[in-house]
């Protein structure tokens, strides 16, 4: 049997805080605190958890932009934190992100086929144009819009500009940290729908962060509960949001309603 | 107490806001959803008397019977100021970054109400404690940074609630919030209003909070009122098309397993996208991505057809529906 895509094994990560007296030592704040979790090819794996629960700061040791203090990240079955720097370029056009604001993550004064063709000069691919016009017509936009500058984009087809960022390299794996948080309701479900449409052409995994439940049950195939930079509980979408384990998993629930 | 009628703001671009009229009567709460650009600011600015200076004005409104439409002396500002009070979605944008919270409360208290500064610290420190901050005394000596997004968000409440309006206007107040501290914001407001009898215009995209926090909602869609009534009921069965396909396109919290063929059930959208205020429509501004639409609508603008006795909605196809 192979390896699953995405596995975290046990990882914590601690920030130094400031010094609040020059004779103490200074507190540490264990963000993300021994959490575990698998994510098979394919499959859609959803964090939920309050704010400061640590679910951006898992996504970034899984995006090898900070080491675990302890416990592995493993895509593919090899550890991240094991990999050569040449290595780990290599290895990046794998997983890509989407983050929450398409406003911050694309640059206003370049053109939005240039913020799109940037993970491929990341890697020195070839043929960019092309790889940008065809990432464009996935996201439902047209090759000539590589042309245009982000103002000229409502919020929404911003938000597709970041997701054909994230597939130009052709991943296996998109990490989307509350990529739909900031839009509309109805520009909302258009994304949730065509992050599912990629998923079935592409074959993604994804790792999908929102702190809106009933965002993650109409994508997710499993959900991890974060709290206090735990994983308190992992399962099926319908095992966990039908019968939660935890109490914690309970209040969410009830806060979205449901 | 406060009336718009037949209230218009328009821009070079475009018009923002079309004869909306709306009524605030003391007590009530009220909510306006639509997406982004929809007009829910400029109707909340124009209740204030602070459309953009920019913009072309027509149509009235209305202060405890008087015509206040074009008035911008300074005794209006002071009126204002105790009638009406608004906060922000983002709560930084209310509150100087290198001031003590207690400070930025006190200045409206000074300013407005004449009180010693004695008496605007006692009162600051009530406030803090009606709005629910933890360790008041200390909490009126900190910066904004040492406090947590939803202790912002009560410190804003509470330099609103400083004069005592007969109004607050929340525009997003908890859009930049978790789920959790969203609850406990609502419901602070909705505690508030009752108990101070104070009027509640709760604005958001959000239709979960604003059916926790109002009883009477308005739905608007390019500039336009599109359907109005209580919440409740606006919210179960909507009868105009735009709100049909708002709440369609809402995930529930449930989860659906993939189908058969391994693919995942889509969430119902509406097509297209709301248009540039410049490309909209002349007449029912949802024309061109409405599912039911009739030869009718894209240039003649649908009245108001009375669904029920506290219930309206302005559309051609639920004219006919309704009048057969
Ligand atoms: N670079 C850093 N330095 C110090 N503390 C940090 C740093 N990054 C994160 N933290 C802290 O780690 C904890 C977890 O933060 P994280 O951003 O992962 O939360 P989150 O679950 O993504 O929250 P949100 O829903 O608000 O985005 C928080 O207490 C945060 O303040
Ligand atoms: N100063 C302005 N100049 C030109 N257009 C404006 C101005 N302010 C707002 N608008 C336009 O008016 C419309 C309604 O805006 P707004 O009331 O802020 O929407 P909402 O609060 O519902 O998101 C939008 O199309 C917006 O772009
Ligand atoms: S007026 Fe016409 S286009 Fe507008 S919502 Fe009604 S049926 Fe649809
Ligand atoms: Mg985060
Ligand atoms: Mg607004």
């Amino acid at each position: 049997m192979s390896a699953p895509l995405l596995e975290a094994r046990a990882v914590t990560r601690r920030y130094r805080m400031p010094r609040e007296s020059l004779f103490r030592a200074p507190p540490v704040l264990t963000a993300v605190d021994s959490a575990s979790f698998i994510l098979e090819r394919g499959e859609t794996l959803g964090i939920v958890g309050e704010s400061g629960s640590g679910k951006s700061t898992l996504a970034r040791m899984v995006m090898a932009f900070e080491t675990p203090d302890a416990g592995q990240i493993l895509f593919d079955g090899q550890d991240l934190g094991q990999l050569s720097a040449g290595d780990l370029r290599r290895q990046r056009q794998r997983f890509q992100m989407v983050f929450q604001d398409p406003f911050g993550s694309l640059d206003p004064r370049r053109s939005v086929g240039w913020s799109i063709a940037e993970p491929l000069r990341a890697i020195g691919a070839e043929n960019r144009a092309h790889r940008v016009a065809e990432a464009l017509e996935q996201v439902n936009l047209h090759a000539a819009d590589a042309e245009k500058y982000p103002h000229e984009f409502s919020g929404g087809q911003r938000q597709r500009i970041a997701i054909a960022r994230a597939i130009v390299t052709r991943p296996e794996l998109i990490v989307a940290d509350e990529a739909v948080s900031a839009l509309d309701v109805s520009v909302q479900a258009q994304i949730l729908n065509l992050l599912m449409d990629l998923q079935d052409e592409l074959g993604l995994a994804m790792l999908f962060i929102s702190h809106d439940l009933a965002v993650v049950a109409s994508i997710c195939d499993q959900i991890l509960v974060m709290q206090h930079g735990k994983s308190i509980e992992q399962g099926r979408a319908t095992e966990v949001l039908n019968a939660p384990t935890q109490d914690y998993t309970k209040s969410l629930l009830i806060a979205a309603g449901a | 107490m406060i009336e718009l009628q037949d209230f218009s703001v328009s821009f070079k671009s475009g018009t923002a806001l079309r004869q909306a009229s709306l009524a605030i009567r003391p007590g009530d709460r009220t909510g306006i959803v639509g997406e982004s650009g929809s007009g829910k600011t400029m109707l909340a600015m124009s209740l204030m008397g602070m459309a953009p200076a920019a913009a072309d004005l027509s149509g009235k409104l209305v202060l405890d019977g008087r015509d206040m439409t074009g008035a911008d002396d300074r005794g209006w500002e002071a009126l204002r100021a105790r009638k009406v009070a608004m906060i922000f979605q983002e709560p930084m944008t209310a509150l100087n970054p290198l001031r003590r919270v207690g400070d930025t409360v006190m200045d409206p208290l000074r300013l407005h109400l004449g009180l010693s500064k004695a008496e605007a610290r006692a009162r600051a420190l009530a406030l803090f404690e009606e709005v629910g901050i933890p360790s008041p005394v200390e909490r009126l000596r900190q910066f904004p940074h040492e406090l947590s997004g939803g202790q912002r968000q009560r410190v804003v409440i509470a330099l609103a609630l400083a004069c005592d309006p007969e109004l607050l206007i929340a525009d997003e107040p908890t859009t930049a919030l978790d789920a959790n501290v969203a609850l406990r914001i609502i419901d602070l407001l909705v505690r508030l209003a009752e108990e101070r009898q104070m009027a509640l215009l709760f604005i958001s995209h959000d239709l979960a909070a604003v059916a926790r926090a109002t009883r009477d909602i308005v739905v608007m869609y390019g500039g336009d009122i599109v359907e109005r009534g209580p919440t409740a009921e606006v919210l179960t069965t909507p009868r105009h098309p735009y709100t049909q396909g708002l709440l369609g396109a809402r995930p529930n919290p449930v989860a659906e397993p993939r189908g058969a063929d391994g693919k995942r059930p889509r969430l119902p959208t509406i097509p297209g996208s709301v248009p540039t205020l410049q490309d909209l429509p002349s007449g029912c501004r949802f024309s061109g991505r409405c599912p039911v639409e009739l030869p009718v609508c894209a240039g003649t603008r649908p009245g108001s057809t009375l669904i029920s006795a506290t219930r309206l909605a302005n559309c051609h196809a639920l004219k006919q529906e309704v009048s057969a």
